[in-house]
């Protein structure tokens, strides 16, 4: 197994960090890509931010009501050594399938 | 020379691994005993690769040896030049196939010819590691198969693994060998398990016979000797015999084993992810039809990517020859 950790990302309009309204996911849970994991205020707005990744919660960086900087740990993930890299898919193993038949000549 | 594949377990020494593990742990291996190298490329230090192949590496060893460069290929395989001058034995990486192209000038105008240049007394002994081929549902330039590229450049050797094994042992050759050798890894075979005979690495020269036969052999490389294998399988279910050799290198070609097989055989059908027009499988079949005229039963037919450049994702099962577009290729040699 492998941990990856994001950040905060940069929620854009030049904020520079944001306060933890609600978790969404807790420690152990299996969140799939793009399920929300957070709510979080800026003073712009209260937005939920989506799971870059599928894999096992395994810290919180930060509880309800704290600030967090853009930048700073936000959520450290525990994944299998199997994942996909950061770009592509692992191609899932597929029945070998044949529409051709072969026939030596006579 | 041709060698049978090593027997999955049959070894004690033998650790079942991935691809992508066996090659994290040859570069281990190679930084642990060997000072003078060093491994470098985008994300390949504190990422430990988009791949995970470097990964810890930069932990154990340092991030003076193994380390994350700017995104400039030009600049990396500079650097290798300029290491490689200097008595290091750099093993860098471009991140995918289609990011080589912008280090083209460093490896055709300095890497493949200085040990030419200065008469044999500066040999450029380095090995570039390329994640090569399509197979991922990757984006444009992603899954490129420039082995006949690389493969054209007098100076440049290219061998390209097709298993775990393959891969740990034919790397810790490549950097053993005085000339810059390209390294193509099949990406689309990085997670795929076998065993890793650590003290037992067979012959590592020439091709292998990845699967036996008697009436047809398939020449293919990479990621391709598996779905040769299969087709190899599928076509014994019609009491076709199919011999499936793995070239693993590309330059030079293993003449004689590739002879040797369709001497025996009688057909051959070349099989690569790469553009048809001046791919190896033209290479292949001349050098067959010049060794074996007169004694084919069938001209060398080749089944390849087609002659556009290699489509994102959505498109790659239209592109990479399948199992049907082999059987046909297989089909077209038996009726001939």
């Amino acid at each position: 197994m492998a941990e990856r950790s994001f950040p905060l990302p940069d929620l854009g309009e030049g904020l520079i960090d944001a306060t933890i309204l609600e978790w969404l996911v807790e420690p152990g849970q299996w969140v799939e890509r793009n399920t929300p994991i957070v709510e979080v205020e800026t003073t712009k707005s209260a937005i939920e931010l989506p799971s870059p990744i599928a894999g096992t919660v395994k810290t919180l960086h930060g509880e309800d009501g704290d600030t967090v900087n853009v930048g700073d740990p936000l959520i450290t993930f525990e994944v299998s050594d199997d994942e996909a890299g950061i770009v592509g898919t692992v191609p899932q193993e597929q029945k070998k399938e044949r529409r051709v038949r072969l026939s030596k000549k006579n | 020379m041709t060698e049978t594949l090593v027997p999955q377990g049959a070894v004690p020494t033998a650790q079942s691994l991935s691809t992508q593990q066996a090659l994290n742990r040859a570069m281990r291996d190679i930084l642990a005993s060997d000072p003078k190298s060093l491994v470098f490329g985008e994300d390949v230090g504190k990422l430990g690769g988009v791949f995970r192949v470097t990964d810890g590496l930069q932990a154990e060893f340092g991030a003076e040896r193994v380390i994350d460069t700017p995104l400039a290929e030009s600049g990396i395989l500079g650097m290798a030049a300029g290491l490689a001058m200097a008595g290091y034995r750099p093993i860098p990486e471009v991140q995918f196939d289609g990011f080589a192209y912008p280090a083209m000038n460093q490896l055709i105008s300095q890497i493949a010819r200085t040990n030419y240049r200065t008469r044999g007394t500066m040999p450029m002994q380095m090995v570039l590691r390329i994640p090569s081929y399509g197979g991922i549902r990757a984006p444009e330039l992603h899954g490129e198969s420039i082995e006949s590229t690389l493969a054209h450049v007098p100076g440049l050797k290219v061998v390209s693994p097709s298993n775990p094994h393959q891969a740990y042992h034919l790397l810790r050759k490549a950097h053993e060998m005085p000339d810059p050798v390209m390294f193509m890894e099949p990406k689309s075979r990085y997670w795929n398990r076998g065993d890793v005979d650590f003290d037992n690495p067979g012959d590592l020269a020439g091709s292998l016979v990845a699967h036996e036969g008697e009436d047809l052999t398939i020449i293919t490389w990479g990621a391709m000797v598996a779905k040769a294998v299969e087709v190899a399988e599928l076509a014994a279910e019609d009491e076709v015999s199919i011999e499936v050799i793995d070239a693993r290198w590309l330059k030079p070609l293993d003449e004689e084993g590739l002879v040797a097989s369709v001497a025996k055989t009688g057909r051959a059908v070349v099989v690569h992810e790469a553009p048809r027009t001046a791919g190896l499988g033209a290479e292949i079949g001349q050098l067959l039809t010049e060794r074996l005229w007169g004694r084919m039963q069938a001209p060398v037919e080749r089944v390849t990517g087609y002659d556009v450049p290699t489509p994102a994702g959505d498109l790659e099962d239209e592109y990479i020859p399948g199992i049907d577009r082999i059987l046909f290729g297989v089909q077209r040699s038996l009726e001939y």
